[in-house]
């Protein structure tokens, strides 16, 4: 048997961390949807289309965690080879998915009555589709590799690779003077007003925590199916021991 | 002579900087009812896909959980764990 990832882990049950961020998430999900709908003012140009903007804006920052803690932990995996920054980093590339999938579904629904247009060749919108294919990619070539080694050491070099592309979305705006909007006054936004800018910074922290559940769960499921590979050999070895020579 | 030959241009330039009372300004655009609905119907949208897709997610995982945790209770058990 494996040494073991994390003992908690193992039973498959859920613990105190867990618990503790399924009621901050149910509690904080029903009252972003009622700071959306009921206390933010409606954007005068846009309308109610740009409430949108409050799941839309909160999924790109949780992919952008997930994505950064997943290149974090394959650097450490490459590092030290310690398989629990291997388990991280693929829980957090499969979750900044989710999450990336979100958002790619709400701009362009967002784009569709404001630019007239479901999708344009936009950098940033176009950089955010390429690390979203570039870490479906990792998911796909994780399945494919030959052993959980060579798994490990594929998704570790692609998932920082895929990271450089997280600077690049992050200043394109800027960059290319696309027309994205500029969300945050720390990239040049001319800033929101300040019951807007609550509601984002509500909906961030509610995205923030759903994604340490989802890592948390997620992590858990990687570390049973170790446990699971683990004693199947087990099982393996001790079915060839019993059989005469 | 130049004074007078300025006052059209000053009179152009005075009407162009005047507010529009009613036109088809933006703010206005937004809050036309048909609009509104438009919007409405683009915002269900965006929030039905947000919910579906963590729906999906959360669902798939908690079905990869039970059926993980149940495998490793069996094989622990049938090995005496």
């Amino acid at each position: 048997m494996p040494e073991p990832v994390d003992a908690r882990m193992r039973t498959g049950r859920s613990g105190f961390v867990e618990q503790g961020l399924w009621v901050a998430v149910a509690v904080l999900v029903p009252v972003c949807l009622h700071q959306i709908f009921q206390v933010v003012p409606t954007e005068g140009k846009m309308g109610v289309v740009q409430r949108i903007f409050y799941f839309h804006v909160p999924s790109a920052f949780a992919g952008f965690l997930g994505v950064g803690l997943c290149a974090l932990c394959s650097a450490l995996y490459l590092w030290k080879r310690d398989r629990r920054y291997d388990l991280v980093a693929h829980a957090s590339a499969e979750i900044a998915v989710v999450f990336f999938t979100i958002v790619l579904l709400t701009g362009p629904i967002w784009a569709r009555p404001v630019w007239g247009v479901w999708w344009t060749g936009e950098v940033r919108l176009t950089s955010t589709l390429v690390l979203w294919l570039m870490y479906a990619g990792y998911l796909i070539l994780r399945r494919n590799a030959e052993n959980p080694e060579q798994e490990a050491r594929w998704g570790a070099v692609l998932g920082i690779v895929g990271a450089l592309d997280l600077p690049i979305i992050y200043k394109s705006v800027e960059w290319w003077r696309g027309l994205h909007p500029k969300v945050l006054k720390v990239s040049g936004g001319q800033g929101l007003d300040p019951a807007m800018e609550r509601g984002l910074m509500l909906c961030s922290l509610t995205f923030i925590l759903l994604f340490a559940l989802l890592l948390v769960l997620r992590c858990r499921a990687g570390a049973l199916e170790d446990d699971l590979a683990a004693l199947t050999r087990h099982a393996a070895r001790r079915g060839a021991g019993a059989e005469p020579a | 002579m130049t004074l007078m030959g300025l006052a059209p241009l000053a009179s152009v330039l005075a009407l162009l900087a005047q507010e529009p009372a009613t036109g088809f300004v933006a703010e206005n655009v937004a809050a036309r009812p048909e609009v509104v609905e438009r919007g409405l119907r683009f915002l269900n949208l965006a929030y039905t896909a947000v919910w579906v897709v963590l729906a999906v997610y959360v669902l798939s995982l908690s079905i990869r959980l039970r059926r993980l945790t149940s495998q490793v209770r069996r094989l622990k058990e049938r090995a005496g764990l």
